[in-house]
Formats: C-alpha cells, structure tokens, sequence
C-alpha cells in the first residue's frame, strides 16, 4: 500500500518537474490521435460496370485476339471505388506491350501500370484496385488452380481483403451477332464470340465465388491514356521516379499539332510557373511554362526525369 | 502560401468532402505542413494502391 502511494506521488511530481522545466513557448507534445476509423467491407455482393470499361474490354479483347500475339493470354487491372457490400469498376489498366505473357500465362507490366494508376487517381483518390480480367485461350470459363495460388495471397492487399477476377473466353454463341452485349447468366457477360465471367474471392475462401455484375453508365477513366500506353511503358522507370521524388507532379495526354502525346508537369515556386516535359515513345522536348507563356528548352535528353531535374538546375542556376 | 482559388476538380472533392462530414461524419484531412485540404478518409494512397498493382500475381 505504501509503495504504492510512494510511486504515485514520484510519478506526479517527475511530471510536474517537467512541466516546470519545459522551456517557455515549447510545443506539448501530445499523444497521437486515435486512428479514423475506416469504411466497414462486407463480403461482395455484386459489381457494377461502367459503359465505358465494358467497351475498353470487349473492343480490346477483340483487337488483342487480332494481333500477332493473339494468341496469348492477356489481361487488364481494375480500378474503381469500394463501396461495403458492392464494387464500382471505373478504370482499366492494360498488361500492356511488355507483359510477359504466352498461350498459358500472363504477367502485367506493372511498373506502367503504377503510373497509369498515378494519373487516373488524379481525378479521384478514392480510386484503388479492385481486382483483374485475365484471358483464357480455351474455354476453361474460371480462373484455374494456378490462379488460386497466386490470388488467394494477394486479395489480402485489397480493401475488405477481398479480390474481383473476370475471365475471359472466345467461345460464346454469337446469338445476335456483335451488336450488342448480352448477359446469359448474373456473373456472365458476352458479345460476339467473346464472354467475360465475373468471380470474387476472399482472403481465406477455398474457392472463387461467382459475382452478379451490372452495367451502368460511366467512362473508363483510364481509356485516354490506352492510346499514348507505349509512352508510358517507354518511360514508366523514370516518370515513377519522378512522381515519387517531386510533389505535385501532374500528368495528362495532350493533342497537338505534333500528335498525341503524355505531358509531365512540375510545378516551380512562383505562382503559374512549372517545367513541362512533352513525351512521345521516342522523344521528349521540354518547355518552361511562365506568365501564361510557353518557351521551349534547348535540351534533347530522352530520359525524362533527367532532362527535368536539369532544367531544374539551370533554372536554379539563374536565380 | 499559395492563396489561388480551387480549380474544378479541388472543389468538388472539397464539398465532397464537407458534404461527407456533416451526412456521415467521416474525417476531413488538413495538410500537417499548412492546414491546406488534404482529402477524406475515403481517400486511397498511392502507395497502397501500387503496392497491390506490384504485387499482381502471375495468371495462368
């Protein structure tokens, strides 16, 4: 009993000493805020697809069947807003031309796709992975044994820990042609020949469960930046790089007299003022953006985040 | 401090964001260096989501 009051009493006058000896106009330095607390996921229990992204999929899967390498599997990662019980598909980030990839599997190149991610997330931060569409060859219509490996650990980094997997096949029944799309089953969409089936799996479920999907009218937030991808796979290293090292870097697919092409911008301290890097798959041209004008840089690097950071410095330079 | 007015886009998430904490009490977050709007918590980081982008496992 005594000790306890002894230990009382040291405790509260070690903090009154502190408090005495804290240097005036010293910050208190208080506890941490508990955490918010964050959105409740329930087990899905459908997903709704945009207009937009359902046309990225099928006119993407009809054109990569027609390719040279059409016969390999193919794929795409999914973006869009997590809601408790449903999933809103808003965004399609294609394997791209550097997947590795053959008629029995497909690995995303996904150092573009990080950045792809970057500038789509732009509109919207609310925005995070919901999961992927992988093709099949043949007609197996559900992701394989091997796929389980793979996803059954990585749904654990999605919110709600849980995982949308389509899987599509090219071996429907064209019942009225490729006029429009049909749904013959709740997790089955089909158009032509080609049908995407709908799955979601849990962390900790032994097997895939099949997920009713919806359209509903919106983009593909990410259809845009399909037409400049093999810029962004030319320069993915380096423009992640970029938009790691230096805040408020911002991104957007410009057409101009030139063509088409991805705009890197980095904004300077002065008001309106930034370095902007003009980027094709094999040239890059970089301008400095001040008082409303556009003046064009006398450097020829191709490596875009160098030529930026020595714009940089020249520009440090001057001051 | 950059005094400029929100653009299209800023200002949306911004009555969003208000709209989300008087409906549903969900948290507005304030930018620690300059109390400037920092988003919702329903917003995702980018390094959650490439972290699972990067993560994508091989598909068979």
């Amino acid at each position: 009993m005594m000790q306890a009051v002894v230990s009382t009493a040291s405790k509260w006058l070690s903090g009154l000493h502190r408090t005495w000896l804290r240097p005036r106009g010293a910050v208190v330095r208080s506890q941490p805020l508990p955490p918010t607390p964050g959105p409740v996921y329930l087990p899905l229990d459908g997903i709704r697809v945009t207009d937009g992204v359902g046309h990225t999929l099928f006119e993407e899967y009809a054109a990569h069947r027609a390719e040279a390498r059409g016969d390999e599997e193919t794929g795409w990662v999914l973006l869009g807003l997590r809601e408790a019980t449903q999933a809103v598909v808003l965004a399609t980030l294609p394997a791209g031309a550097q997947r590795d990839a053959s008629v029995s599997h497909v690995r995303f190149n996904s150092t573009a796709q990080a950045v792809g991610s970057r500038i789509v997330r732009q509109a919207d931060r609310r925005l995070t992975i919901l999961g992927v569409v992988h093709t099949h060859p043949g007609s197996l219509r559900h992701p394989s044994d091997g796929d389980y490996a793979g996803d059954s650990q990585w749904v654990g980094h999605l919110r709600g820990s849980e995982g949308i997997f389509g899987i599509g096949t090219a071996d429907a029944h064209p019942g009225n042609g490729a006029l429009f799309a049909e749904q013959p089953r709740p997790h089955v969409q089909t158009m032509g020949e080609l049908r995407l089936s709908w799955y979601s799996l849990r962390a900790g479920a032994p097997v895939y469960q099949r997920l009713p999907v919806s359209l509903t009218i919106g983009p593909d937030l990410a259809r845009p930046l399909h037409s400049v991808w093999t810029t962004i796979e030319a320069h993915a290293e380096r423009l992640e790089r970029l938009a790691r090292q230096q805040t408020g870097v911002t991104f957007a697919v410009t057409d101009d007299d030139r063509g088409r092409a991805l705009v890197v911008q980095v904004p300077l301290a002065e008001p309106g003022a930034a370095v902007r890097a003009r980027v094709t798959e094999k040239e890059v041209r970089y301008y400095l953006v001040r008082d409303g004008r556009l003046l064009e840089a006398d450097c020829t690097d191709d490596r875009v985040d160098r030529g930026i950071y020595l714009l940089l410095a020249e520009l440090a330079a001057q001051e | 401090m950059d005094f400029r007015p929100l653009n299209d886009t800023e200002r949306r998430q911004l009555i969003g964001a208000l709209r989300g904490n008087a409906e549903s009490d969900r948290a507005i977050l304030l930018d620690r260096r300059d109390t400037s709007f920092a988003g919702t918590s329903d917003d995702v980081t980018d390094e959650e989501v490439i972290f699972a982008i990067k993560s994508v496992p091989c598909h068979y």
